[in-house]
């Protein structure tokens, strides 16, 4: 504090700066130019990635977008099809949504509804924010050493454990940390008198949690839930570990559940495949699965961002 | 809440439904599921048959990975796969771990393949044909740390049967497979191990090189430079034949041969070998359906797979010889 | 309850407990959202016990020299982490020189001048590109950046580089980066700014002087947040900077080269079937655990300076 006395003489010449009237401010000017250019910048980014798969793949998405989604994975560029790709992803969204949500949502109730402030959860705590920072991969020899290998005879003994149940389960498991934290975000934004209300009438935690906790924060839970099922969607490198199928893959069952032990590929792995091809028409083919994953997960954030916005709105 | 409860029900009756689920079985047609596994290169014609395959045969469930051939045997010495795809005939060490397992197999020649080496279109300072021991002095374990083509030539003087070199200076940048490709395997067998042999040297390549397992990557790096050097199978070339240039080789009797699909078919072009598929025969006696996909393979529809994936057919008399060792199989 | 309220005799403290039944309820549902809570300790145990066995044979069986040789050679028995290790550190530092600036950008934007009803709108647009697959961004990298940017910055530059797989980076990167960010500096309480005003600071004044300085630990969170995302991120570098095989030590960025974790992906294309020289499998999970003590080292550092937010307003 020795600069105070300057720092008055300062601010006492600023105020009576700004109580004068002040000429055009260019440093100002200039710093919102600065800001607005990092912006535009991003902006620009987005847009060109947008346009570069739209443009790529316009070449399949307008001629035969019906048998490309319906198509089966192919050597050959003009025919192949991504609906084993779908499929792949549709069941790991499956696992994530049946998993990972009830598991993390549960999770959430009890770090901001009931843990006392103990030892063990503030371990939990500090626990889940490291777990959510754990790079992808990891999650991806956690899967191969757990469901692939040590749990192979429930997860598909004669797919080698290289099934949609070990890739759903791991990413379910990837997810788990940010439903978590997002949920308990949402928790920690309702007020505390909903809940001295719930508790004045005599009820108990969970009575006011069901009745008064949840309802209020069912929107923000929701946001949080899918955008991280759009962030499970779009992980490849997990499933890269897990052994999912690069190359061709039969129809097999379909969608029945006894196809969950079969082996499987996903979208982003698709794409990362066909990203290798060395043939000229997977180019075009590569682009227009990107634009089918980005229109999935994209759709999914949509849906969040918009809850999200009903919701902020509302209070 | 019963939103809750009912996906868990849902969810663990679904669980056990699959746990206990098993294979389906088709009144019709055949059942069951073929793993496929191993090298990249003959990964297409495997993808194709398992193409034609599937539409006739809907209830088989068929899976095909291109991993590369010394991890393909992995799986398949383990087991783990039905078939394995091979660029090159099984190791000793690979037999011996499949005999360690109880794995028995058949090697079956589906195909025949060349191994292009490559430049840029660009290319004009290093001449068109090349020799195993120009290919030696500048790939080989003793170039480490070339980074200019003349770097290699007192190497290829020393060895001699020279095409190429004295090479004039020009700057060596060099892409190729990684290790756990086939093609990888196949050049240094091919190209490179008689002379290191001669020299004492481990087979091997110099390590300091672009190595990919991605077969695009290869071809792009090759494109990238003007005095670049590297090598891929031949179809990689036939799909890339505008951005790339391939060199004519020189085998031991010094004429200079270029890759095409006639010079490989016979054995004219230095670089060619056969490719393989391994196939589990304990697993064929219990699958029909697996009996049935070789036999699909084999067949004269199946054998035109390899030049529909840019490969060379086998010749008539190479196809009947592997017809003959799958239908002597027992023996 | 409603019965007992219809008879119209007073509550007691005894009927505000609740009846025994309830409480055993209750019991029973707090103790399975402990279960809940308590599987992510679970979950963490697993982490480390897959990862421990196999780096545990590596480090016992490994050839220390080559540890430190020419190159990350896996399957040749060259397991140099430095070139992986430097690989990865390089890319993180593109990342962060075009995440840091593009996101703290549009969190003081965002957070300071943006009117609320722009902010509705660019909030979003963030969001979405922070949803953007990462296998999406390799391709992107890979076609785009590449050749677009960072050939034009340098025309030496080999198609697949390790600039343009930074550069990816830095974009996946940027979202996460602005929202941390942003959030420090709205967790700034009012009166400094006002505080800031009353003096007749100017607005750029005040948002260099006060606010930033004010949300410093929280930027610093958005910082290492950001540095540990970018460490961990696999596909981009697996699409964009190529070297799928191995790769010599090399301080290039406009050449081929690997990180820890494309290393890791470009061994585990079927992991049970790595091959190679020796313990080529075990150095996949060796890789795996010191990316997993990195980026839990830089979370608990992050984690210390988002509390320190969270305590001081």
């Amino acid at each position: 504090m020795g600069t105070s006395s300057k720092a008055l003489t300062n601010s006492s010449e600023f105020v009576r700066d700004r109580l004068r009237g002040r000429r055009f401010d260019t440093t100002g000017f200039l710093f919102r130019v600065l800001l607005l250019g990092t912006l535009f910048i991003t902006l620009l980014l987005l847009t060109t990635l947008i346009f570069d798969v739209v443009s790529g793949g316009w070449s399949v998405l307008s001629t035969r977008l019906g048998s490309f989604l319906t198509g089966k994975l192919s050597i050959s560029a003009t025919t192949a099809g991504i609906s084993q790709g779908l499929r792949g992803t549709f069941f790991i969204g499956l696992f994530v949504v049946l998993i990972a949500f009830p598991l993390g949502v549960g999770a959430a109730i009890y770090l901001e509804e009931y843990a006392s402030r103990s030892r063990l959860s503030r371990i939990i705590d500090v626990n889940i924010r490291n777990l959510a920072g754990v790079p992808s991969v990891v999650y991806g020899l956690l899967g191969f050493a757990i469901f692939v290998k040590a749990l192979r005879f429930i997860t598909g003994p004669q797919s080698n454990g290289a099934t949609v149940i070990s890739a759903g389960l791991t990413l379910a498991i990837l997810v788990l940390p940010i439903v978590i934290i997002t949920s308990a975000e949402a928790l920690r934004a309702v007020p505390d008198s909903l809940r001295e209300a719930g508790f004045g009438v005599g009820a108990t935690r969970w009575e006011v949690v069901r009745s008064h906790v949840l309802p209020y924060a069912g929107p923000g839970i929701l946001t949080g839930t899918v955008l991280s099922l759009a962030r499970a969607l779009g992980e490849a490198a997990p499933l890269i570990l897990v052994g999912a199928t690069t190359g061709f893959l039969s129809e097999g069952a379909g969608y029945s559940l006894s196809s969950l032990q079969e082996r499987f590929t996903a979208m982003p792995i698709v794409i990362y495949t066909w990203a290798g091809r060395p043939q000229e028409g997977f180019r075009s083919a590569t682009s227009a699965a990107i634009v089918v994953l980005l229109v999935v997960v994209l759709l999914a954030n949509t849906v969040a961002i918009l809850l999200r916005n009903k919701y902020e709105k509302r209070r | 809440m019963s939103g809750i409860k009912f996906m868990l029900v849902t969810m663990l009756t679904a669980l056990v439904a699959t746990a206990c689920g098993g294979g389906g079985t088709d009144a019709e047609g055949l059942t069951g599921s073929i793993v496929i596994s191993g090298s990249s290169t003959v990964e297409p014609i495997s993808i194709g048959i398992a193409e034609k395959f599937s539409l006739d045969n809907s209830g088989v469930r068929i899976s095909v990975d291109g991993p590369g051939t010394g991890d393909g045997f992995e799986l398949f010495c383990k087991g783990d796969t039905d078939i394995s795809d091979a660029s090159r005939a099984i190791s000793e060490s690979e037999i011996a771990a499949c005999e360690a397992a109880g794995v028995e197999y058949i090697e079956l020649k589906v195909a025949n393949d060349g191994i292009a080496v490559l430049t840029s279109p660009d290319n004009d300072v290093i001449d068109d044909c090349l020799s195993f021991s120009d290919l030696y002095s500048v790939v080989g374990p003793e170039s480490q740390g070339f980074d200019n083509w003349s770097d290699g030539n007192a190497l290829a003087a020393e060895i001699g049967a020279t095409k190429a070199a004295p090479f004039d200076s020009a700057p060596l940048a060099i892409t190729g497979p990684g290790e756990e490709s086939g093609t990888y395997d196949s050049f240094v067998e091919l190209v490179l191990e008689g002379i290191a042999d001669g020299r004492g040297k481990d087979a091997q390549t110099r390590p300091d090189y672009q190595a990919s397992a991605d077969d695009n990557v290869i071809v792009q790096g090759i494109e990238g430079s003007a005095n670049s050097l590297g090598w891929v199978g031949y179809a990689f070339y036939d799909a890339n034949k505008n951005e790339l240039k391939a060199f004519q080789i020189a085998g031991e009797d010094g004429k200079c041969v270029e890759p095409s699909p006639e010079t490989i078919a016979d054995s004219s072009y230095p670089i060619s070998r056969p490719l393989y598929i391994y196939v589990n025969t304990t697993k064929m006696e219990e699958s029909p359906a697996l009996e049935a996909f070789i036999e699909l393979y084999l067949s004269e529809r199946g054998l035109a797979t390899a030049s529909e994936a840019g490969y060379v057919e086998l010749s008539k008399e190479e196809a009947a010889e592997t017809v003959a060792a799958f239908e002597n199989r027992a023996s | 309850m409603a019965q007992r309220s219809v008879d119209g005799s007073s509550f007691t403290l005894a009927d505000l407990r609740g009846e025994r039944r309830r409480m055993r309820k209750e019991a029973v549902i707090k103790t399975v959202f402990l279960g809940t809570a308590a599987l992510s300790i679970v979950i963490s145990a697993l982490i480390v016990f897959s990862l421990a066995r196999e780096t545990f044979t590596f480090v016992t069986q490994v050839d220390a020299s080559s540890l430190w040789s020419e190159g990350w050679f896996p399957r040749r028995g060259l397991y140099d982490i430095k070139t992986i290790f430097v690989g990865s550190v390089l890319v993180t530092l593109i990342g962060m020189l075009v995440a840091i600036p593009l996101g703290m950008g549009a969190a003081v934007y965002l957070s300071e001048y943006a009117k609320p009803k722009v902010r509705r709108a660019l909030k979003p647009i963030l969001e979405i590109l922070a949803g953007i697959p990462s296998v999406v961004l390799g391709v992107f990298a890979l076609a785009w950046i590449s050749p677009q940017i960072v050939q034009r910055m340098n025309s030496n530059s080999a198609l697949f580089n390790l600039m343009a797989a930074g550069i990816g980076v830095g974009i996946l990167v940027t979202p996460l980066v602005a929202s941390i960010a942003e959030d420090a500096m709205k967790a700034v309480p009012k009166a400094l700014r006002e505080a800031s005003y009353g003096m007749g600071a100017r607005k750029v004044t005040t948002c260099v002087k006060v606010v930033i300085p004010a949300a410093v630990s929280g930027l610093v969170a958005a910082f290492i947040i950001g540095v540990s995302r970018a460490i961990g991120e696999t596909m981009v570098v697996a699409i964009a900077a190529g070297a799928s095989g191995g790769s010599l030590f090399s301080m290039n960025v406009f050449e081929r080269g690997q990180t820890m974790t494309a290393a890791m992906a470009s061994m585990a294309s079927g992991t049970d079937a790595v091959k190679g020289a020796g313990l080529t499998f075990q150095s996949l999970f060796f890789v795996g655990m010191l990316l997993f003590v990195m980026t839990l080292l830089l979370n608990l550092v992050a984690d210390r300076f988002v509390r320190r937010v969270r305590q001081k307003y």
